[in-house]
């Protein structure tokens, strides 16, 4: 009898045909209101503006109206963030200013970076984000140099700026007068050129690869193999769309005035 | 209640104050002693002489350390303590610094501009 069963069981597991299986449906009505019916978004993917406007905006005329040797211009940027623009030589003061005074008690340096745009008359804008523990309020403040323009270093206010103003003396190459370790920090033993600048290429300068013959790591200027090729250097997504037309004019030009020549 | 000295602030390196309302009574009288050397009409001045005579006043009425925590409202009595002698340090640092004074230096044109002009 229980071979006849087993019998039985293995050929209708063998068999190709089967019962339609059934699932049953949990909670049926959330499938089927999903698609008929919007709900209002509970979490939208863009940050609803929360804060008060009036109290950045008087924050910012009061900030202004404090440091009015320093502050050029006072901005809310995406929404509710509140930029202060300054004039190089007004750095140390405004960061202390921000820092010690009651009403603001900007304590912590979250952020320090650089922008570079070359078209501009001091090609770099120096950013400073600020964060207040006692107010909830974060602040950005931004000024410019140039290559040569050494700014003052605001190490003796927030020391996490130290290593900030290395990454930015290492990407950029904007000099901090006052910095007390003013190193490269990311990039690699004898690197050369500050590769955030817009006109590094993206290749980079330099090639490393090992060599048989020395049996070592050698260093030499990047050779790129295909002769007959026309190299794009630059970047393959533009980030400045203005700018589209500005550099390949000259490169143009000569490569003409070589082609003439040959002739 | 006054008295009865807590533990710990909770927070490192901050220790307990034994005499907080003194100590703050003093910070605040020295600020307003400073503050006499700005111009009248400057809005640093004024916002700072507001607060420290409206802190001074808190002090001066409360015994409890808890109420004029409260009444403060910027947390414990040593983190105001803090920001008090912040205030007196920046003060002397903005009499060398001067900054009432006009702009230094107006941004070069398109300075400023985003997305960058041409």
């Amino acid at each position: 009898m229980s071979s006849l069963l087993k019998n039985c069981w293995k050929l209708s597991r063998n068999l190709p045909v089967t019962t339609l299986k059934c699932y049953p449906k949990f909670l049926p009505s959330i499938r089927t209101n999903t698609t008929e019916t919007e709900k209002p978004e509970t979490r939208p993917t863009i940050r609803r503006i929360t804060t008060d406007i009036q109290t950045v905006k008087d924050l910012g005329l009061y900030i202004s109206g404090c440091l009015p040797k320093y502050v050029q211009k006072v901005q809310i940027n995406a929404g509710d963030e509140l930029e202060i623009l300054i004039c190089p030589d007004g750095v140390v003061p405004t960061i202390n200013f921000l820092k010690y005074h009651q009403n603001t008690q900007y304590i912590s340096l979250s952020d320090l970076t650089a922008v570079d745009v070359p078209s501009r008359k001091y090609r770099f804008e120096v950013v400073y984000n600020l964060l207040s523990f006692v107010f909830n309020s974060r602040i950005r403040v931004k000024t410019y140099t140039d290559e040569l323009t050494p700014l003052q270093s605001i190490e003796s206010i927030h020391d996490a700026a130290n290593w900030y103003e290395r990454e930015i003396w290492d990407m950029f190459g904007i000099l901090f007068r006052g910095n007390s370790d003013l190193r490269r920090i990311l990039t690699d033993y004898g690197f050369e050129g500050h590769p955030l600048r817009k006109d590094f290429p993206l290749s980079g300068f330099v090639e490393v690869r090992y060599d048989d013959e020395y049996k070592r790591v050698v260093c030499e200027p990047l050779e790129l193999t295909q002769e007959f090729r026309k190299f794009e250097l630059s970047a393959p997504w533009e980030q400045f769309p203005n700018f589209r037309l500005a550099a390949p004019e000259e490169s143009k030009e000569k490569d003409s005035s070589k082609e003439k020549d040959k002739k | 209640m006054a008295k009865v000295l807590k533990k710990t602030t909770g927070l490192t390196g901050l220790a307990v104050c034994e005499y907080p309302r003194e100590k703050l009574r003093i910070i605040y009288d020295r600020i307003l002693r400073v503050i006499v050397h700005f111009p009248k009409d400057y809005v640093y001045r004024k916002a700072v002489e507001d607060l420290a005579k409206e802190r001074k006043n808190i002090i001066e009425q409360n015994e409890d350390v808890a109420v004029i925590e409260q009444k403060i409202g910027q947390g414990q009595i040593e983190e105001v303590i803090i920001s008090a002698q912040g205030e007196l340090s920046l003060i002397q640092d903005m009499l060398s610094q001067k900054p009432w004074e006009n702009l230094m230096e107006q941004a070069p044109p398109n300075q400023w501009a985003w997305p960058p002009h041409k």
